[in-house]
């Protein structure tokens, strides 16, 4: 009976997160337009970019030093095994295909929920416990365009950036790699990367990378929102934002994948 | 001076009726009754978790009864659209406990922020306004600083400045002196009563320090474990009976039950409980 009682009870919290991370997604799609630049309501672009420069901006050194040294790593790892065929030229596809497809998104989604994700839920957090929240709602201001677009919005336009610099970087790492191990030059390289990845790759790392920055924004915001307390209770939220968002990326990730794989576009070309 | 308090005399701005709400199992409020005149002063008083802070979110909307109304300027807030709701908090200005400020911002902008943003006043007026305002709450020259720069007082007193920003019909401050020493707590009372003289604002304040509740105060009202147990003159107010009022008035400590010291010593000397 004790166990019934507890399964149930999970359910139930995990239903109502479903729940409240549907509305707040709704409201807030409604709202995204105030902060555009040009058709928004003046000023509130401002603070997007602001936090288009937190999110975005300030992750770039991390989120290139992590994928040179995964991509680094790959190219060894795989290297070594593949030497043994005498193929060593299939890192290139191998970097190249694994970084779009897969690493560059993913690598950057973990560094972004990290620092962001956290970020995020501390500084919402923050701001209901010292009633900022509600002294917003009091003034008649929504605070859904005023604290949450912006924040959703600089997540969707830097996430992607991102991926498509770390990919680059990542790439660029089994370059340094080839250069030292093959003496292969710049040119026949990034020929043959070009050559490995089409433009369905492409296409799916910018909404792998779209899906995983709605999902770190997102996840960061609603616990923000939930903190009741004082300073605990932010200090929890912050450590449920950043597992939770980090859970679901890589949920995300796997049923993404598997959608690819299984409609065989992967291996058309 | 026109005395708004004298236009209309016993007109209810504010009136909660039968306002009950529960968390879980637990009782916050019972059904209280209460009205808030025009342009009077009246302090809530009550001890931690008396519910005044709960009653405090309902009369701004944020939170809503199980049963009861809550009538503000002739509208019921319990069950009116959000529009409506809007248009009744723009009559309302709050400082909250915490201050509440946005830190991003500077006090002026602080102040502006309501003005900007439901307002369509040239720049020119909003900083007309924010200047008269800040000046009104003893804080002009610290416009152009950040929050996070202020001291406790000067914090509260640019709360009160953005709560005034809108010439609010009803001015409503969360513990205005908590935390706060007794010369810039008599301090912000001074600014209170200087506030109702020269704008004839309806003040309600919630509160649990007396001496500035009765410096301000016109009435006093209590509660106590979610029931309003006196509303009164501050005069009558200190002459009530009731056990709960004298005990809050002259500070006694609540008597520790003979049964749980008993019960502690025992479970103290048991040692700790083994739980397999």
């Amino acid at each position: 009976m004790k166990l019934m009682e507890q399964v149930g009870k999970a359910a139930i919290v995990r239903v109502e997160d479903a729940g409240a991370l549907t509305m707040q997604a709704w409201s807030v799609l409604w709202k995204l337009p105030l902060v555009l630049p040009v058709v928004g309501v003046r000023r509130r672009w401002r603070s997007a970019v602001e936090q288009m420069l937190a999110i975005g901006a300030s992750a770039l050194p991390m989120a290139g030093i992590m994928s040179l040294c995964t991509g680094f790593i790959l190219a060894l790892q795989s290297a070594s095994e593949l030497r043994r065929f005498g193929a060593l030229e299939f890192v290139i596809d191998l970097v190249a295909i694994g970084f779009t497809r897969e690493l560059g998104p993913l690598i950057t989604a973990l560094c972004v929920s990290g620092r962001s994700a956290s970020a995020i839920s501390a500084e919402i957090g923050t701001m209901v416990a010292t009633e900022e929240i509600d002294a917003l709602r009091v003034m008649g201001l929504d605070p859904v365009e005023f604290t949450l677009a912006p924040k959703y919005l600089a997540a969707l336009v830097t996430v992607p950036c991102l991926t498509i610099m770390s990919t680059l970087c990542g790439i660029s790492a089994g370059y340094l790699f080839l250069a030292f191990s093959l003496d292969m030059g710049l040119r026949p390289y990034f020929q043959a990367v070009a050559e490995a990845v089409v433009l369905r790759d492409i296409a799916f790392m910018i909404v792998k990378s779209l899906v995983f920055a709605t999902i770190i924004v997102h996840v960061g915001c609603l616990e923000g929102l939930r903190v009741r307390g004082g300073p605990e209770a932010i200090g929890r939220s912050t450590t449920a934002a950043v597992v939770k968002s980090t859970f679901l990326v890589i949920l995300a990730d796997l049923v993404g994948t598997a959608i690819f794989y299984f409609m065989g576009w992967s291996s058309l070309r | 001076m026109t005395d708004l308090s004298a236009a209309k005399p016993g007109e209810n701005v504010i009136s909660i009726r039968g306002v009950s709400m529960s968390y879980g199992t637990r009782r916050v409020l019972d059904q209280v009754d209460l009205d808030v005149r025009r342009g009077e002063t009246l302090v809530l008083l009550g001890g931690s978790g008396s519910g005044k802070s709960t009653l405090l979110k309902h009369v701004l909307g944020l939170v809503k009864p199980d049963t009861g109304s809550i009538n503000i300027t002739g509208v019921d807030i319990t069950r009116c659209s959000a529009s409506e709701l809007g248009a009744v908090r723009r009559r309302i200005g709050v400082a909250f406990q915490a201050a509440a400020l946005f830190n991003s911002l500077t006090v002026e902008e602080n102040v502006a922020l309501p003005l900007r943003e439901l307002t369509r006043l040239a720049e020119s007026t909003i900083k007309l306004v924010v200047w008269m305002k800040l000046i009104a709450v003893g804080l002009s020259d610290a416009g152009s600083l950040y929050p996070p720069e202020l001291s406790g007082g000067m914090r509260k007193r640019a709360a009160v400045a953005r709560a005034i920003a809108l010439d609010p019909e009803i001015l409503i401050l969360d513990e205005p002196s908590a935390g706060l020493d007794p010369i810039v707590s008599a301090g912000l009372d001074e600014l209170i009563l200087f506030l109702k003289r020269s704008f004839g604002i309806t003040i309600l304040v919630v509160t649990h320090e007396l001496e500035s509740a009765f410096r301000i105060a016109d009435r006093v009202a209590m509660l106590h474990q979610g029931r309003l147990i006196a509303v009164d003159r501050k005069d009558q107010f200190v002459r009530n009976a009731h056990p709960r009022i004298r005990q809050f008035l002259d500070r006694q400590a609540d008597d520790m039950p003979r049964v749980a010291v008993q019960e502690f010593i025992e479970a103290y000397m048991r040692g700790p409980k083994d739980d397999n």
